[in-house]
């Protein structure tokens, strides 16, 4: 085990745990293309990768993938589709895991990724990108992974903008609304690994990162924080995902 | 439909005769393929009330358009400079009143053009239901019963712009556009969704003949095309396949001027306004960062296909002659 890690490290390393092999993964732009590139050299390396700029490959991109249209997705790719092939599996519901970030998140899983403040005021809102394909894939994906920095601003009781699907306001709504997916299945912060209840649909927390409490996960979550009874430290990567994971992002873009 | 003919002109020529003032306009690429050289264009011209339509895009080529007071509206999924985190000129303008956002998911904004590629007004996408962004953007977006089962579904208007903005690596004088190692993303429901047509800039401008020697990677064919610019380097700081990388520095360095409405407008005197052409862009890029700022930006080639294809065409006229095949069954 290594002791010398970021945790946007840890974060990449733990997360990459939840894909398996074989599975149709679609990833959004940021910390979910390096995820993906260590997975497909570690221990997936049968899983399937689609972006929304239209990639679709059964092998590990030869570099750095920064955004989803990046020319390295394109290179000895399967298939070079546009939009449109890709998200239109997502739809056919072909798709696993549906992996993605944002920039605030609430219990249900719901995900703003739009911007904070009051839409309805303009002057008190902050735009941020907007929703990119993050919608789309936690509509439609099999189970949705959601990777994202913790603190009260982001993990909050309710997202000021809904942009991306999670529970919505509780168990059974999804149906409701014709979604086929299945919904956030786990989210992985910088402090620790979340998973849902079955029943209510709320978030709890499954593992704490080392160097982390319970305590101090909850003084970084703005809502009630429900916590697993067998709640434990997350193994830290060893030196071997360590140096792979150096390697796929080696001027630490994403990485820090 | 735009006649075949010689459709080269210069940037200048092509922005001045095809964008107007209040202009719907598709604006071209996603994370490559940004057409930069037509937006700083269009800057200089200081074209005004554009209303932008486009799935997604990253190098802060809005931010810039929105900056210099070029567009009323935009219906998008995601803009930013994502090199330096921030959308920060659309942000400002959407604070102020002077920018109207209308925000759908990428599938759904994907969808809004195919609608207009298909010539049909609307069409059911599976995203956007139960988000705010249903509750916001009614004017492209509505929850309706699927008149087959009766279950909800989101339904986006179609999307057809004016005009396109593209840039692609080769073009021929006629307006063929080729594109490869990136299938345009959305630009193939953009651009032939136009109801004028499409502005094209292209690292190089080829030969009829080498297009229809090869015409599967033909993304915009020459009838919707209005304008050809040969213009290289007409995508950075965004990529352009086989031609240039991401030049992420550069994106840095326009990022942190995005940041405040002090800065910006001295990066637009710099760059854009204190530019004749896009040429002159790249000079000054050169003299400012050396040569070996686009040096760096080469790719790696000799990733030639190793698929050998051959077109092969048979002609009837061998039939010319030829007895029809029979036998005794089926003689008359």
């Amino acid at each position: 085990m290594a002791s010398n890690f970021k945790l946007t490290e840890l974060m990449v390393v733990r997360c990459a745990k939840e894909i398996n092999d074989g599975e149709v993964v679609f990833a959004g732009v940021g910390l979910p293309l390096v995820v993906v590139g260590f997975a497909m050299i570690t221990h997936a390396q049968n899983m399937i990768l689609f972006t929304e700029g239209g990639s679709i490959r059964a092998t590990a991109p030869p570099g750095l993938a920064i955004t989803v249209d990046d020319p390295a997705l394109f290179c000895k790719g399967d298939a070079t589709f546009g939009m449109l092939a890709t998200m239109a599996a997502l739809q056919r519901g072909e798709v696993d895991v549906a992996f993605i970030g944002g920039a605030q998140i609430d219990k249900y899983g719901n995900i703003n990724s739009t911007g904070v403040g009051d839409w309805s005021k303009p002057e008190s809102f902050t735009y941020f990108a907007g929703s990119g394909g993050a919608n789309d894939m936690a509509t439609s994906g099999k189970r949705v992974l959601a990777i994202m920095p913790q603190d009260p601003k982001k993990f909050v009781e309710k997202v000021d903008y809904l942009t991306t699907p999670g529970y919505l306001d509780g168990p059974g709504t999804r149906k409701k609304l014709g979604m086929i997916g299945g919904g956030p299945s786990v989210v992985v912060s910088t402090m620790g690994v979340y998973k849902f209840d079955e029943s209510t649909r709320e978030m709890y927390l499954a593992e704490y990162f080392p160097g982390q409490t319970v305590d101090k996960v909850r003084a970084n979550c703005s809502f009630d924080l429900n916590v697993a009874s067998n709640v434990k430290e997350t193994e830290p990567p060893t030196e071997q995902e360590l140096t792979i994971l150096r390697g796929i992002d080696p001027t630490g873009f994403y990485l820090g | 439909m735009a006649a075949v003919r010689d459709k080269r002109m210069t940037l200048k020529e092509a922005v001045s005769k095809y964008v107007n003032d209040g202009d719907t306009v598709y604006y071209g690429g996603f994370q490559i393929h940004v057409p930069m050289a037509l937006t700083h264009e269009i800057i200089r011209q200081k074209k005004k009330n554009l209303n932008i339509i486009n799935a997604s895009t990253d190098v802060g080529g809005l931010d810039l358009l929105v900056a210099a007071g070029c567009v009323d509206e935009m219906h998008l999924a995601w803009a930013m400079n994502w090199y330096v985190k921030a959308p920060y000129a659309i942000r400002r303008a959407f604070q102020s009143g002077q920018l109207k956002r209308f925000d759908l998911s990428n599938f759904g904004a994907t969808s809004a053009l195919i609608a207009g590629f298909l010539g049909i007004p609307f069409i059911p996408v599976r995203g956007n239901i139960g988000t705010d962004m249903i509750k916001h953007n009614t004017t492209d977006a509505k929850v309706i019963e699927d008149p087959f089962t009766g279950s909800k579904i989101t339904v986006v208007r179609a999307w057809r712009a004016d005009v396109a903005i593209i840039h692609a690596q080769k073009v021929d004088r006629l307006g063929n556009v080729v594109t490869w190692g990136t299938r345009g993303v959305t630009d193939e429901f953009g651009t032939l969704g136009t109801k004028r047509g499409v502005i094209v800039t292209a690292e190089e401008v080829i030969e009829p003949e080498e297009v229809r020697s090869d015409p599967d990677r033909t993304l915009v064919p020459y009838f919707k095309t209005l304008a050809v610019v040969h213009c290289p380097w007409g995508a950075h700081p965004s990529a352009c396949r086989g031609y240039y990388g991401l030049d992420i520095r550069f994106s840095q360095y326009q990022g942190k001027y995005e940041r405040s409405t002090e800065l910006l407008p001295i990066f637009m005197n710099d760059w854009i306004y204190g530019c004749e052409d896009h040429a002159a862009y790249i000079k000054k890029y050169i003299s400012k960062f050396g040569q070996q700022g686009l040096d760096r930006l080469k790719p790696v080639l000799g990733f030639e296909p190793k698929m050998k294809v051959d077109y092969g065409y048979h002609d009837p006229a061998v039939w010319k002659g030829v007895p029809q095949y029979t036998d005794e069954h089926i003689k008359a």
